[in-house]
């Protein structure tokens, strides 16, 4: 069966654009980002639950029973917390910032008067109530944060010296350019979405950083390949050849990851969506940036020399 | 065959030939029946347990908790000569470490030269110079930690879970990890409970009722002194609560006990913190704690009031938790207590003569028994006691009567711990997500399957075949490292998979290139993976790269999402480039193919 083979497509032609599209979405997404991004409670510290009913809640209900959460003899009101359906009208998550002076069991005494205000629509035992319950200290918040951005960096940092090693410091450079390229913009548009930052959406995020180096170092690979036969001159007709040779190989691979990830964006559940969500637009800039970025960024670093 | 198909055919067999291996417990667990599962014995799930692949907590549910040994409380409690100088540097340093994440000594040593303390007056029985003194407090450090863990390890296993994990982390943190608990309260209850038992003399009513006064005229001296006092006279809001005296929170209940309403509470220990207070409880050595649950009460309008009984208590304990020897939950057989959950504590040698000797003096006198500083009860002591046995009563149930007895047991905790990070992942939903993961894979890898196959045709098929066995060396792997599976895990399969069917795609769309170029299959078959290889390679190995540093540096399930990506990167190598080669060269080998399926 043949697709896209033996393809002459002059893909430097559309590179301005290809540039003003990459500049506007990057810088897009960099205000977004600068906005405010949703940081789960992970790196801020905070309480989150999810609560199962034995049915239908309505929200408000739910807010008016956390108005006076009763804890170690305080009574406190925690109505204007983040309160929400969570993957079906039965599930409830609800989301409280970090406060001072409260007791080291503030989340369950929140579960408990909850339990106790709405317990007609809860299930008999108190431990199939609780879905899931997470509370993280902000000292702990920013450890993690400080880890997950370290982890990125130094393995960045790494790749880097590796392209250099085994290419050349100027693909390196594309590379890691196609890289946080893809990152910036899946960023953004995660963040359009308020879905929160949580350590398995950083898993996502890494999931795309292995996905885009593997897709650009494969491209070039090929321009690596055919600018021995071209000498050292990079032309853009090296690269449009590359892009073109490259082409099936590049779309088949896409569709086969967008197939399974479609798939879990679908049927994976709640706890899973916003991860396949992550996934999905990252794979697709993902594939933009491999055919666009590393190497028309290349072009212009040889241009300037 | 020729001799080199021969062996190469031999080596995938091999490896083949041990992922099964390695998976075979996994299968065999898996493929049990819950009815099988529950006549396993001991030993047998414990060996399936430790052979297959775990699921993490996000999959299985349970309970994830990280414990902070309170280190300001450890100094505190070490240091000799405390006074004023002392209280407000341990007061910054405690703030300090809440709020840093810095080392703790490193913090310490800062804040004793900021403010100028004179380290040896308090440490030095632990050296002389400030250097000796931080690297002894240091070693009491680790030395309490390990401690800590041991103790609740032991906890852990008197509570009867399957392969907890308990680990130190950095120099002042244990995580433990309990799968499959439900309890997640009860747990919590368990791991953080000092368990300090102290046994306290009860002072007389006259003693309390002074110091009741004196107490009183300490805070409404310190309402006199505010200016808007007439205002609050007519302000009958609630908050006003927190400036009324002393006695005015009190109740008297039955006898001489006295009470405090559970809505008074934070008031009460607001006056009973307050320098002034604490400096008349001083000097009379004695102070007030509050029962451990509260109690029921019609008050003076007939209605229900829930209240905590208040002790006034001698500021010194008369025995602690460090002499016993055993401790039983039991139902109480006699008395009013009957059928009651109790705590038989059982005392050793020493413990059996302090405690005689204690109640022999103090006949008629009221004792307390506290626990983590809350009273259980204060009976009445009628007769010396022998033998060094007692009873604990005031348990709300037998579940908590039998995790006293267990802390009780597994010994008091030298420092106290606080929760900094907890995570409950209920049952119901660790399911949903291991259901809606596995099937939404199954699905996706059964389109991919049909694509390559649609796409490549013959070609395709060995890809699949590749695919499969990329899958089944993987999880034996995990199986084999005894990895835990997590969510972020299962992303990594996805990913491995993905890249799994990407190097395949590279090579069988350079042998198609080859081919367009006029090679015959042969050598259009040679060429095509000589030259996808180092592409595949390259690729590959930026991406190991990334998992290597990522496990290094990364946290819980980054980590996960390393190991399975680290492995998932070697395994899909070995079976893209030397499994679906041999296929190719096995096939051209027999017979010369003109035309290739691809």
């Amino acid at each position: 069966m043949k697709f896209m083979e033996n393809t002459k497509i002059n893909f430097m032609a559309f590179k301005n654009a290809g540039f003003t599209i990459s500049g506007i979405m990057g810088i897009g997404s960099i205000v977004l980002l600068l906005l405010g991004i949703n940081l789960g409670i992970d790196f801020k510290g905070g309480t989150m639950i999810g609560l199962n009913f034995s049915e239908n809640v309505d929200i408000e209900e739910v807010r008016t029973a956390m108005s006076a959460v009763e804890s170690d003899g305080q009574i406190i009101d925690l109505s204007g917390e983040e309160i929400k359906h969570f993957g079906s009208t039965d599930d409830v998550m609800i989301k409280v910032k970090i406060r001072d002076n409260v007791s080291p069991d503030f989340a369950q005494h929140i579960v408990n008067h909850v339990y106790k205000t709405m317990g007609d629509k809860a299930p008999a035992d108190k431990n199939d109530f609780i879905l899931s319950l997470d509370s993280v200290s902000p000292k702990v918040g920013t450890e993690l944060s400080g880890k997950a951005l370290w982890s990125i960096l130094s393995s960045l940092a790494l790749i880097l010296l590796y392209i250099s090693i085994r290419f050349e410091f100027k693909f390196a450079l594309g590379a890691i350019l196609a890289l946080v390229h893809d990152i910036t913009i899946t960023l953004g548009i995660f963040s359009l979405t308020g879905y929160e930052v949580t350590l398995s959406t950083v898993a996502a995020f890494l999931t795309i950083v292995g996905y885009s180096l593997n897709d650009t170092i494969v491209i070039l690979d090929r321009i690596r390949e055919n600018m021995k036969s071209s000498g050292t001159v990079l032309l853009e007709s090296t690269i449009n050849k590359s892009i073109n040779q490259s082409l099936s190989r590049t779309l088949i691979t896409s569709m086969t990851t967008l197939l399974v990830i479609t798939v879990l964006l679908m049927y994976g559940g709640a706890t899973i969506r916003p991860f396949a969500f992550t996934l999905l637009v990252g794979v697709i800039i993902g594939t933009y940036s491999s055919i666009y970025v590393a190497s028309t960024f290349l072009t212009t670093l040889y241009k300037s020399k | 065959m020729n001799n080199t198909l021969r062996t190469r055919l031999l080596s995938i067999l091999f490896i083949f030939g041990l992922g099964i291996y390695a998976l075979f417990p996994s299968i065999r667990y898996l493929l049990l029946s819950e009815d099988a599962k529950n006549n396993l014995s001991k030993d047998e799930i414990a060996y399936y347990e430790s052979k297959s692949i775990k699921q993490g907590l996000d999959l299985k549910g349970g309970i994830y908790i990280v414990l902070e040994v309170d280190l300001p409380q450890l100094i505190s409690s070490l240091a000799k000569n405390k006074d004023k100088n002392f209280d407000r540097f341990l007061d910054e340093l405690s703030k300090e470490y809440t709020n840093n994440s810095a080392d703790f000594f490193t913090v310490f040593e800062e804040k004793a030269e900021e403010q100028n303390l004179k380290l040896p007056r308090y440490f030095i029985s632990y050296g002389k110079t400030k250097e000796q003194i931080i690297e002894q407090l240091d070693l009491q450090s680790t030395d309490s930690i390990n401690r800590i863990i041991e103790i609740i390890q032991n906890r852990v296993d008197q509570f009867g879970v399957s392969e907890p994990t308990i680990q130190k982390q950095g120099n002042n943190r244990v995580v433990v990890e309990l799968a499959g608990i439900q309890d997640s309260e009860r747990a919590r209850e368990l791991l953080q409970s000092t368990a300090l038992l102290e046994l306290m003399i009860v002072k007389d009513v006259e003693s309390t009722n002074t110091i009741v006064r004196q107490i009183d005229n300490l805070t409404s001296a310190a309402n006199d002194t505010e200016e808007d006092n007439v205002d609050q006279l007519f302000n009958s809001d609630a908050s006003a609560n927190n400036d009324l005296g002393f006695s005015s929170l009190l109740i008297a209940v039955s006898g001489s006990d006295l009470a405090v309403s559970s809505n008074n509470l934070p008031a009460l220990k607001n006056i009973l913190s307050q320098e002034s207070v604490q400096q008349v409880l001083d000097a009379t050595g004695s102070l007030f704690l509050t029962g451990n649950s509260p109690e029921t009460l019609i008050n003076d309008f007939g209605e229900e009031e829930e209240v905590y009984l208040l002790y006034h208590l001698v500021d010194n304990a008369e025995l602690t938790g460090g002499v016993i020897e055993d401790a039983q939950m039991r139902l109480s057989q006699s008395g009013v207590s009957a059928g009651q959950a109790t705590v038989q504590v059982e005392m050793n040698n020493e413990g059996s003569r302090e405690w005689s000797r204690i109640t022999g003096v103090n006949i008629n006198k009221r004792i307390a028994i506290v626990l983590d500083r809350k009273v259980h009860m204060a009976p009445v002591i009628r007769s010396q006691i022998f033998g060094g046995g007692t009873v604990i009563e005031g348990m709300d149930s037998i579940q908590e009567a039998e995790d006293i007895a267990i802390v009780l047991r597994a010994g008091a905790l030298p420092v106290p711990v606080t929760i900094v990070d907890q995570r409950v992942v209920g049952p119901s939903l660790g399911a949903d997500s291991v259901n809606a993961g596995t099937s939404s894979i199954m699905i996706g890898l059964l389109l991919i399957v049909l694509f390559i196959i649609f796409y490549y045709r013959a070609s395709g098929l060995i890809a699949s075949f590749s695919l499969m066995w990329t899958l089944i060396l993987l999880l034996g792997v995990l199986a084999l490292l005894e990895a835990t599976l997590t969510l972020p895990g299962i992303a990594a399969l996805i990913l491995t998979v993905g890249m799994s069917v990407d190097a395949n795609v590279i090579i069988f769309e350079r042998i198609k290139e080859e081919l367009r170029n006029g090679k015959s299959v042969r050598s259009a078959i040679d060429s095509g993976y000589e030259r996808a290889i180092t592409t595949i390679v390259d690729a590959n190995l930026t991406t190991g790269i990334a998992a290597a540093v990522l496990y290094q540096y990364g946290s819980g399930p980054i980590k996960g999402f390393a190991t399975v990506l680290f492995w998932g990167i070697i395994v899909s190598m070995f079976t893209a480039i030397i499994v679906t080669r041999f296929v190719f060269d096995f096939i051209t080998s027999r017979k010369n193919i003109e035309k290739l399926s691809i």
